[in-house]
């Protein structure tokens, strides 16, 4: 019996790691980049490909205060404040559970040099989820599909 | 003793039943919860609060208590010592937005009551402006801002006005005299009635010259006024961030950072 609950204890135990114990969400990391460890306290989550295209999410505990909405509108006034990112456009979402959640995607110009940069926004179990992609722009385009993927497996707990 | 204690209860009854339905009154005008999803109307705002007297405040050091009011240096003016020789003169200091604004204003009231400019710095500027004009300059120009001091004071130079005629006369008295003398004296003694005479001219110069300024500072009043600008507050400008540092973090800057 003890080494039965040893064994049921050790494999919980790996089912955990292989879940990134600890975050209140799931994400797969695509063929192409790689998952960096030790983000916190800035990022819950950060991949990056050699092109140095990068996927994060922040997980900020919000204590249930304010919606969706708030949250977008705030990031975007966020953004806004910050010197050369040009809103190219938004987008409804949702993750893999289906909890909804906005996009925006920005340009920026750095030295005469296109960069994409896009935010996804989630409120669910009182957090803020934010998922950010961003990269030079053609290498950005080059990772589309894979990003794409990357977002389709974002599940929230 | 039945009835005394009857009658006690009864008015304490009455009281009570008042007391009572004034409260009862409060509470069914009083505001309700709303109900959910409604958003409460506004109240209408309350009437903005008298803006404090400062005419009424402490005043600065003037000769006379009633020279701190305007209002009141009319009266002083009406009193019996109205037939006094009165210098007055102002010293105010004004807390204003835009300094140059408030010199040009300053500028515009003494021209306004027949005054004049007398001087003008960066931040002050004197007038001198018409006795009979004195209160409602005085008056005018604490509109122009917040009153910050206020120093009125009125001189009394009759004593020494009335002194200065009588000298000046018998002044006049000793030049005819010795213009008299001048007229038959021998050469040797003309050297020294007109060397007196020289003296007693010097005299009369400066007496007369003495009593215009007086009559001058008499017609018309001295106002000084020392602008200071208000510190105008500076609003930050309204920043998403707080109360949420972590939006610092926003941008590809900290995105594309790997090395931290």
């Amino acid at each position: 019996m003890k080494k039965l609950s040893l064994s049921s204890l050790l494999v919980l135990a790996a089912a955990l790691a292989l879940t990134g114990c600890g975050r209140p969400f799931d994400v797969k990391t695509a063929p192409g980049l790689v998952e960096l460890d030790d983000q916190e306290p800035e990022y819950s989550y950060r991949a990056i490909a050699p092109e140095r295209v990068v996927m994060a999410v922040r997980v900020v505990d919000t204590k249930g205060r304010g919606d969706l909405e708030f949250w977008t509108r705030a990031t975007t006034l966020r953004m806004h404040e910050l010197d050369g990112y040009a809103l190219l456009g938004t987008a409804d979402v949702k993750s893999r559970d289906g909890t909804p959640g906005h996009e925006l995607r920005f340009g920026h110009d750095e030295a005469h040099k296109p960069y994409l940069y896009v935010l996804r926004v989630f409120v669910a179990n009182k957090r803020l989820f934010l998922v950010e992609t961003g990269g030079p722009q053609a290498q950005m385009e080059r990772y589309k599909s894979t990003l794409d993927w990357m977002q389709a497996t974002l599940k929230l707990d | 003793m039945k009835r005394v204690h009857l009658g006690v209860s009864l008015f304490f009854s009455v009281v009570l039943a008042l007391a009572t339905s004034g409260c009862a009154g409060a509470e069914s005008g009083g505001a309700r919860a709303p109900s959910s999803g409604a958003v409460p109307a506004a109240a209408s705002p309350p009437p903005p609060p008298p803006s404090p007297d400062v005419a009424a405040g402490p005043g600065g050091g003037a000769l006379a208590l009633a020279m701190n009011d305007p209002a009141k240096a009319k009266s002083v003016s009406d009193s019996p010592h109205s037939a006094a020789m009165l210098i007055y003169t102002a010293n105010l200091s004004l807390a204003v937005f835009q300094v140059e604004s408030g010199l040009e204003a300053v500028e515009r009231v003494a021209r306004e009551v027949g005054g004049y400019l007398s001087s003008r710095q960066d931040n002050a500027i004197t007038i001198r402006v018409p006795r009979d004009r004195f209160d409602d300059t005085i008056a005018r120009i604490e509109k122009l801002g917040d009153v910050t001091h206020r120093d009125i004071k009125a001189q009394d130079v009759t004593d020494e006005f009335v002194d200065l005629q009588a000298r000046l006369k018998n002044a006049y008295s000793i030049r005819d005299r010795l213009n008299d003398l001048l007229a038959k004296a021998a050469v040797k003694e003309a050297l020294e009635i007109e060397k007196e005479l020289g003296r007693v001219t010097e005299d009369i110069e400066r007496m007369e010259g003495k009593l215009k300024l007086f009559r001058d500072q008499i017609a018309f009043s001295t106002v000084t006024v020392t602008f200071a600008p208000v510190a105008v507050e500076q609003v930050q400008d309204a920043t998403i961030l707080a109360p949420f540092p972590w939006m610092r973090g926003l941008g590809l800057q900290s995105l594309l950072n790997v090395h931290q």
